[in-house]
């Protein structure tokens, strides 16, 4: 990622660049380490949009994104049912959504969506298929979603950095509410840069439980290291508690569809059987 | 599934092989490696407690603790160098570790998972150079049923950031002490940095020798320098840095050069390739291309401050230019390619490194600018399996040819 950014600032021409150091490790040191990193990315900001960001902008952003997670939550508990009441296709057109319009606007769409569903006649969107948790390197590609559902298997959890890992945020009420978010950031359910396996492997184990999943579906992108030097220890783990894993590497597109489609409805019929 | 005594042995018998022949005649390269073959051995001795850790961690505080530290990257290193990595890789990559990540890391997680390694007392993984670094040490970690300590490098050079790795020093020193019942000596720990701005002392003079035209050394004279890291906060290291530079001082004084005809005079970037190949003797004998600096060779920091030394540390791990930005390691490679006076530059862009692979096309950017070709062999440092002597060869040579006629 620090390289990334050292060859976008080189290359692609972008009016505001930032790089934001995330501590893992040591929580007590770590937290006010990011605390600092919050300010000097508040302060960057204030200068570049020559804007004040004041403790109440503050407040009433976390307000306004505590109800988005409410709503996301929701929304993805609709997914507990079986089948299913959204594809996670579906949801991830919506979560999509998220990143690119104002929150508030996004909160409102998003509650009259989950009332529509909620009010639909014909409840179910899928079948009942094999439940599936997929987990992993963050999915920009909502293609990739739709092409594992289009096998047969319906998604019922997102265990990813951009998808219900992402609404997945508890900030304490405080008098210092940049060091709520540091110390909310670094609690979290941890991504596998966090290095903190088996919390993140007892989240996946929790996870799939209360969806109901029947199986894994662990993807990596191709040379990300800090999920791909996971796998083989994660696999150990959920395979001690009897969940079937399946690893899959990609770039995150569909290049390699028909190696991957036999290997996923192999999957798949292992899960049946 | 072997011993570790094999790895004793193989220390045992190296610096035993070391010792003989330092007798016979002291050679600057050969009490260096004695030297390391002697902190090889020292881990299978219960004077010492074993870390196993990541290449940035502060060796000195190790030393001071009676703690023998050993770099997974050295190890990979190691067993390349010995034949043995392709066994590892094999193993590793058989328990589904990606032939994508690095294949230092993924010999060394084989060499533990076929119980090569002995059981560390602690566990020891910095943020920089990189994550893979610290995920294969928790790998490793989890073989022998313990976690590891992670230190977290700051990107900017702040005090605050300094305050910051210097309080996670104090945390390793107790997490150390707690896991081996070893108290740190915080007089030996001031003493270290004396030894530590001695030896800075006489390797920037050793260093500064091979700016002569033609140069002292040779390409194998301070190849893998990098593991003097092993020795740093010791006499012993000091020993080895004075001889450096006293070898390189004679030679310059009397006329005596690293190659018979130096034609070119080239950068290494980042680490050399580590198992057995002659490529570089080649380069020396039959096109006189001389390695006359290693971009890891270079010494970047200020002398420490003996009253503060853990501050010191984290102000020198922190300075790094490695971290950060890479404009400080630009920085760097165009002061070495101007200050030694390169011809051209080598970057293995080593298979599975992120740091190398991801800035490339800046590397080859900086040094243009100052007109200094480099070529990027794209070669696997430590995966023997895949390598093609003749193709790398023919590159090397097409970019030296070129070179002439630069």
């Amino acid at each position: 990622m620090r390289r990334l950014h050292d060859v976008w600032k080189r290359y692609v021409p972008t009016k505001f660049i930032h790089i934001l150091d995330i501590p893992m490790g040591n929580l007590s040191l770590g937290s006010k380490y990011l605390e600092n990193e919050f300010l000097k990315l508040k302060n960057a900001l204030e200068k570049y949009t020559s804007t004040p960001i004041k403790e109440e902008d503050i407040k009433n952003a976390i307000d306004i994104y505590n109800i988005s997670r409410l709503l996301y939550n929701q929304l993805n508990s609709l997914r507990m049912e079986d089948p299913p009441l959204i594809t996670a296709g579906r949801l991830m057109e919506i979560t999509s959504d998220f990143f690119k319009i104002e929150p508030d606007v996004w909160n409102e769409k998003t509650r009259k969506l989950i009332k529509e569903i909620k009010s639909e006649t014909t409840k179910a969107e899928q079948k009942k298929n094999p439940r599936i948790l997929l987990s992993g390197s963050p999915l920009h590609e909502i293609e990739f979603i739709k092409f594992i559902e289009g096998i047969g298997l319906n998604l019922v959890y997102e265990d990813l950095c951009t998808g219900s890992k992402f609404f997945d945020l508890n900030i304490k009420e405080s008098n210092n509410l940049i060091f709520s978010l540091s110390e909310a950031y670094l609690t979290r359910t941890p991504c596998a840069r966090m290095m903190q396996i088996e919390e993140r492997a007892k989240q996946i184990i929790n996870n799939s439980k209360k969806f109901k999943a029947d199986g894994v579906i662990h993807h990596s992108l191709k040379f990300c290291d800090t999920y791909l030097y996971d796998v083989p220890a994660l696999k150990k783990i959920l395979g001690e508690h009897e969940i079937p894993v399946l690893f899959i590497e990609s770039d995150g597109g569909l290049g390699d569809v028909n190696q991957l489609r036999t290997r996923v409805e192999a999957f798949s019929e292992m899960i049946k059987n | 599934m072997v011993s570790h005594n094999i790895l004793k042995k193989y220390f045992e018998q190296l610096e035993t092989g070391l010792k003989n022949k330092l007798e016979s005649k002291v050679t600057a390269r050969r009490k260096f490696v004695y030297e390391i073959a002697r902190i090889g051995s020292r881990i299978f001795e219960n004077d010492w407690s074993i870390a196993w850790t990541t290449v940035f961690v502060p060796y000195e505080i190790l030393n001071s603790m009676s703690v023998s530290g050993m770099f997974v990257e050295f190890f990979g290193a190691m067993l390349a160098g010995t034949g043995m990595s392709s066994k590892y890789l094999n193993l590793s990559e058989s328990k589904g570790f990606s032939t994508d990540s690095c294949s230092y890391h993924r010999t060394i997680i084989g060499a533990a998972m076929d119980g090569l390694l002995p059981e560390p007392d602690v566990l020891i993984g910095a943020s920089i150079p990189c994550n893979g670094g610290v995920k294969a040490l928790k790998r490793i970690g989890e073989i022998f049923d313990k976690d590891v300590f992670i230190l977290n490098i700051p990107i900017e050079v702040t005090p605050d950031a300094i305050d910051y790795l210097t309080d996670q020093y104090k945390e390793m020193i107790k997490y150390v002490e707690n896991e081996t019942g070893r108290k740190l000596d915080y007089d030996k720990l001031k003493k270290t940095i004396k030894y530590n701005n001695q030896a800075r002392g006489y390797l920037i003079e050793a260093n500064n020798l091979c700016k002569n035209v033609p140069c002292p050394a040779n390409s194998n004279d301070l190849k893998n320098f990098i593991i003097y890291v092993l020795l740093q906060g010791t006499e012993e290291s000091v020993e080895v840095a004075k001889l450096f530079r006293d070898e390189f001082k004679f030679r310059v004084e009397n006329g005596l050069t690293g190659l018979s005809e130096e034609k070119f005079r080239l950068m290494w970037i980042q680490n050399r390739i580590q198992f057995k190949t002659d490529i570089l003797d080649i380069l020396e004998e039959k096109f006189g291309a001389n390695i006359v600096i290693d971009e890891l060779n270079h010494i970047w920091w200020e002398p420490m401050d003996e009253s503060q030394p853990l501050k010191s540390l984290a102000n020198r791990m922190i300075t790094h230019p490695i971290v950060g930005p890479v404009e400080r390691r630009l920085e760097v490679i165009t002061q070495l390619a101007q200050e030694y006076k390169i011809d051209g530059a080598v970057n293995p862009a080593h298979w599975g490194c992120r740091q190398t692979a991801g800035a490339r096309v800046l590397f080859k950017d900086a040094l243009q600018k100052i007109g200094i070709p480099l070529i990027h062999l794209d070669v696997d440092c430590v995966d023997q399996r895949n390598y093609a002597p003749g193709q790398i060869m023919t590159r090397l040579e097409a970019f030296l040819e070129m070179l002439s006629n630069y």
